[in-house]
């Protein structure tokens, strides 16, 4: 790590665009940009927070008009003097003045480093960091906004709280260790009970708002499920709106299956179409390639069953009792395809709910459509202000556990030393969300999530 | 030419141990004591051990050091302290003749090879650059050595108070030495003031036992060394309180108390707090313990343990008098307190040699500790590496996940203590695994290792460990059925059980013995054993899970210890460090990312920055 270089790198996305920006920080970065920028004053002599039109020189050529923004140390997103660079899009462009800039004594910046010089500088503790990851990475605009919210520092503000209150318990099962011949209880075991049950509690709460959070974050999963002829293909196709004639299989794995995303009334959903179902003689269901299925069906949030009703409208019933029993945290929708080619059913005589559509003739897909969407935001409406990533999700569930040792140990008559070791576990995995606690792993995973020029 | 390997200055139980260790390395050792008569006193409380301070005096032993020996030797009642709670915190305590203690040091040191006793007051330690080169005596002779060990407790610019009244000195009637403070303050040591108090000492003959409780040691009292075979209880201890009379009579003279006047400016301990603090810092509590221990078993003298004093004498002795069978005693020696001069301990390594002066170590109360059992344990651990110096090898250090000695360096040398630093069980936070009952197999080896313990010792020690081993496998290996353990069961009030299980299973749960299952079931032990024995095998199967744990925990402490931090680091160029980071770093200069991490000033911010840094 040397906080010596200038970096530059381009902030917004590559690709065709009306506007670009690239953002130079370090120490140099005022010169670096004087260098190349004619504008009606020297950069290093602007004032902090100003915009300055100019044209942007490679050498005696010039490569575009622009607009400086103007940042000083330590009052910028890095906490090092920044300019950044407002050009026009394209890759022609950006290239260019990248290069310029780079040739004027600017080094190209790594994945994650303007945040990371961001982090050594004080201007964001890691709670922050996570944040910016996750604004960068969410699909969705509820996403984002929570994400910002973390930034400002309210998630953190949870998880200290929780961790203070552990902390004093620790204290106070210390201190009666410590003056154990004075033979004073320090803290009563029904209050420290209760305490331990409550904090398990609310952790429990964070976490689920996790499956939420990955929702916002991820998107809404549905998986299809069916026997081979249910019609999943046509309904997927359906579903997304487009003829999608070839399906391209996700290299590496070992099964096909297809996904791509839709997005209803702002909530992004990520439509799953697994293969694999079959019904062999003796009538038991199979997961083929059942480890990779199963993780698919595993990580969704509503599973799509769709049957050929056709066939009989119970053919998959057994199918579906089967899921149910497998994945309790899941919803569950079960579909009646080709209700165009039934002609009198009787649809009471079922004693379960299903929906009845026509993948071709789209018959009941808007109705199928709104089920999606009804399920995605009663799953988001579990979220309270925080947005858990996995790292925290981990972590938490690690919490969890180390306190119920806690509790077990305190209801099977361990002494105070028994009981606080998990209690001091649970401490420091809290510490690992907050920072409070810190070693290269999770300085890793903070970083390694970022993309160039952020 | 040298004089001599390594020089110990000062006799106390730091001083011991660090010269016995130089000794036994092989490596040609003067002890100077102002006086040597007075060499091993136990000049507070007569007794060795305690809670956590048991651990240190067992892990003493473990690694060849002798205060285990000569407590067992002169020890006149033995009690393992904290038995209603887990193993982890059992520490063993003795009550001492504090006239025979003493008597075995010195006569231990006298036949020590190796090792010369100089009776001499050293006026100046000789330092050349950056090096010690020996020391200077009272009659101006000067003694070279490759290394040398401050071992002087609180004698240096000591001033005692007995109410208002101060004379110099460091343990009463005993003077003080000035000179080597001064001299080491014009190489830019810096130190700091401390106190500490002692009780009075009353005669045994004027105490009314009749009121009294008597306190006596455990049915089967166990030594602290290894190489004791047995110890007996010849002695009764008595019990009595503090009344609100007592505190009334004490408040009276707090204005004349130095400590709360303000004429001792030193910090006191927090723990082992005066009756005057206690007084003041408990309010709602009307009474405090007193335990009445005799020094000695040719002694009437008996030490009012809880009854810490400086207040002025016709307080004190007004006091006392308000106490339950104390009404006619007679004061032998006031109590009082003691100022004295530390060297704040972060200007060490972690081998306890000063950074700014190459073989010049610092053991002890000098370094701002309390307690023998902490002194003797620093003393050993200088000793080694002074020994070790001279011998050309590298430093021995125990880390927090090794040893209480361990965890009591890191925090004198990383964290700022504004009173003296007494150890603590919650101090460490691997306790489950420092217990006293796994102190051999933890440290004997490096014992071995440095020639501290003999070839006997170890084999003798290896076997032991061998045997609990063996009867952990047996307690997994054996099963028992519904018919011959029930009855056992029942009769502790625990859960029957409802058909075959392993032996281990049911020990694991908390009323369950060991030995006691074993017995029930027949299960034939094919080699003899001791209560101690069957504790140990026990201890191991009961915590299980608990041990699993910490040693998962110590696998992350290990790896971020293991992060060297580059010698030449330039910390003034780390700009996003906080400024008070930046100072400690700089002043302490850790050796890994885990030491700073347990640099008091440096948050979790600076140390990641630090490891971005550095990588």
């Amino acid at each position: 790590m040397n906080s010596q270089t200038t970096i530059c790198a381009q902030a917004t996305p590559p690709g065709i665009s009306g506007l670009a920006v690239i953002r130079l920080s370090g120490k140099d970065a005022f010169t670096i940009a004087d260098k190349c920028f004619k504008g009606k004053i020297l950069l290093k002599n602007a004032p902090s927070h100003t915009i300055h039109y100019g044209k942007f020189y490679d050498s005696d050529t010039l490569l575009d008009t622009i607009t400086a923004s103007v940042f000083r140390a330590p009052h910028s997103y890095t906490g090092e003097n920044i300019i950044e660079i407002g050009c026009h899009g394209g890759y022609v462009v950006t290239n260019n003045i990248i290069s310029t800039l780079i040739y004027s004594g600017a080094t190209i910046a790594l994945p994650g480093e303007f945040t990371q010089r961001a982090f050594l500088n004080g201007k964001i503790d890691l709670t922050q960091v996570e944040a910016v990851a996750d604004i960068i990475h969410s699909v969705s605009k509820q996403g984002s906004h929570i994400a910002a919210r973390q930034l400002l520092g309210g998630f953190k503000k949870r998880i200290t709280a929780i961790r203070q209150e552990l902390l004093s318990v620790c204290a106070l099962l210390e201190l009666e260790l410590d003056f154990s011949h004075e033979d004073i209880e320090f803290i009563d075991k029904s209050n420290l009970l209760i305490l331990l049950y409550n904090t398990i509690q609310t952790c429990r709460d964070l976490l689920n708002s996790f499956s939420a959070s990955s929702v916002l974050r991820d998107g809404f999963r549905v998986g299809l499920v069916g026997f081979p002829n249910a019609g999943k293909s046509t309904l997927f196709n359906a579903l997304l709106d487009k003829k999608r004639s070839i399906v391209s299989p996700i290299a590496g794995t070992t099964r096909d299956y297809i996904e791509d995303s839709l997005s209803l009334n702002g909530i992004s959903i990520q439509l799953y179409d697994t293969a694999g179902l079959r019904h062999d003689s003796t009538d038991t269901i199979e997961i083929e390639g059942i480890e990779f299925t199963q993780k698919l069906l595993e990580t969704s949030n509503l599973i799509i069953i769709v049957n050929d009703v056709s066939v009989s409208p119970v053919y998959s019933l057994s199918l579906y009792e089967h899921l149910v029993k497998l994945y309790p945290e899941s919803k569950f929708c079960y579909v009646q395809n080709k209700i165009d080619c039934v002609t009198n059913i009787d649809i009471h005589n079922l004693n379960f709910s299903s929906i009845f559509i026509s993948a071709t003739q789209d018959i009941g897909i808007k109705q199928l459509k709104d089920f999606i969407e009804k399920s995605a935001s009663e799953n988001l409406e579990r979220i309270s202000d925080v947005l858990l990533n996995t790292r925290h999700s981990v972590i938490l569930s690690k919490i969890i556990s180390s306190l119920e040792i806690s509790i077990q140990s305190l209801e099977n008559g361990f002494s105070n030393e028994y009981v606080s070791i998990d209690v001091r576990n649970a401490i420091h995995f809290l510490g690992e969300i907050t920072g409070e606690f810190m070693n290269e792993e999770i300085l890793n995973t903070l970083f390694s999530s970022f993309c160039i020029g952020k | 030419m040298n004089n001599y390997d390594v020089i110990v200055i000062g006799g106390g139980h730091a001083g011991i141990e660090a010269c016995i260790a130089s000794a036994k390395m092989g490596c040609k050792t003067a002890l100077f004591s102002m006086n040597i008569h007075t060499i091993g006193r136990l000049s507070c409380n007569p007794s060795i051990g305690g809670s956590a301070k048991g651990h240190l005096a067992k892990e003493i032993d473990a690694l060849g050091g002798v205060m285990g020996v000569l407590a067992d030797k002169s020890g006149i009642q033995f009690k393992l302290l904290n038995t209603s709670k887990g193993p982890a915190v059992w520490s063993s305590r003795s009550q001492n003749d504090k006239d025979l203690y003493p008597l075995f040091a010195q006569e231990l040191l006298l036949s020590t090879q190796n090792l010369t006793l100089i009776n001499s007051n050293i006026k100046e330690i000789i330092i050349s650059g950056n090096r010690v080169k020996g020391v200077l005596t009272e009659t101006d002779d000067i003694i070279y050595a490759n290394c040398v060990v401050l071992c002087t407790g609180t004698f240096l610019n000591g001033i005692l108070y007995t109410g208002l009244n101060g004379i110099a000195g460091g343990r009463i009637n005993e003077q003080s030495s000035v000179s080597i403070s001064k001299n080491l303050l014009n190489y830019g040591f810096k130190t700091g003031r401390l106190k500490t108090g002692t009780p009075p000492r009353i005669n045994r003959n004027s105490i009314d036992f009749r009121k009294l409780n008597a306190v006596g040691g455990d049915i089967t009292p166990t030594p602290f060394s290894f190489r004791t075979t047995n110890v007996k209880n010849t002695l009764t201890c008595h019990q009595t309180t503090t009344t609100e009379q007592t505190h009334d009579i004490l408040r009276k003279g707090f204005n004349e108390s130095p400590m709360f006047s303000g004429i001792i400016s030193g910090k006191g301990p927090r723990y082992c707090p005066s009756i005057e603090d206690k007084i003041e810092r408990f309010s709602e509590k009307n009474s405090h313990q007193i335990l009445l221990e005799r020094e000695g078993l040719s002694t009437d003298s008996v030490y009012v343990n809880g009854f810490s004093t400086s207040l002025p004498r016709y307080i004190q002795e007004e006091g006392l008098k308000s106490i339950g069978g104390l009404e006619n005693c007679i004061i032998l020696k006031y109590g009082y307190a003691v100022e004295y001069d530390y060297f704040y301990p972060n200007q060490l390594t972690p081998s306890l040699e000063t950074k700014s002066v190459q073989g010049l170590f610092f053991a002890g109360q000098i370094n701002g500790t309390s307690g023998y059992e902490e002194a003797a344990s620093q003393g050993l651990i200088a000793g080694i590496n002074a020994g070790l110096k001279f011998l050309g090898k590298p430093p021995f250090t125990l880390s927090r996940a090794e040893a209480y000695i361990g965890v009591m360096i890191d925090d004198l040398i990383n964290k700022e203590s504004e009173e003296p630093y007494r150890i603590f069980t919650s101090l460490a936070e691997y306790r489950l695994l420092l217990r006293q009952d796994n102190v051999y197999k933890r440290l004997s080896q490096y014992g071995f290792s440095l020639g501290l313990l003999s070839e006997n010792d170890i084999i003798k020690l290896n076997h032991r460990e061998y045997l609990s081993e063996i009867l952990v496998t047996l307690a997994q290996e054996t099963k028992t059925n519904p018919t011959v353990i029930n009855s056992y069961l029942e009769s502790i009030g625990e859960t029957l059980i409802t058909s075959t299980t392993p032996v281990n299973t049911i020990a694991k749960r908390q009323k369950s013995s060991l030995k006691a299952l074993f017995e029930s079931n027949n299960t034939h032990v094919p080699f003899p054993t001791d209560s101690n024995l069957f504790d140990k095998a026990e201890i191991e199967i009961k915590y299980e899970g608990y041990i699993q744990r910490q040693l998962a925990e110590i696998e992350t402490f290990r790896q971020t210890e293991s992060k060297l931090i580059p010698k030449n680091i330039d910390y003034q160029n780390i700009k996003s460090l906080s400024a008070e980071a930046r100072e400690k770093l700089i002043k302490i200069a850790p050796i890994s990312l885990g030491q700073a991490s347990r640099i008091a000033g440096v948050s979790s911010t600076d140390l990641a920055v630090l490891m971005l840094y550095i990588r």
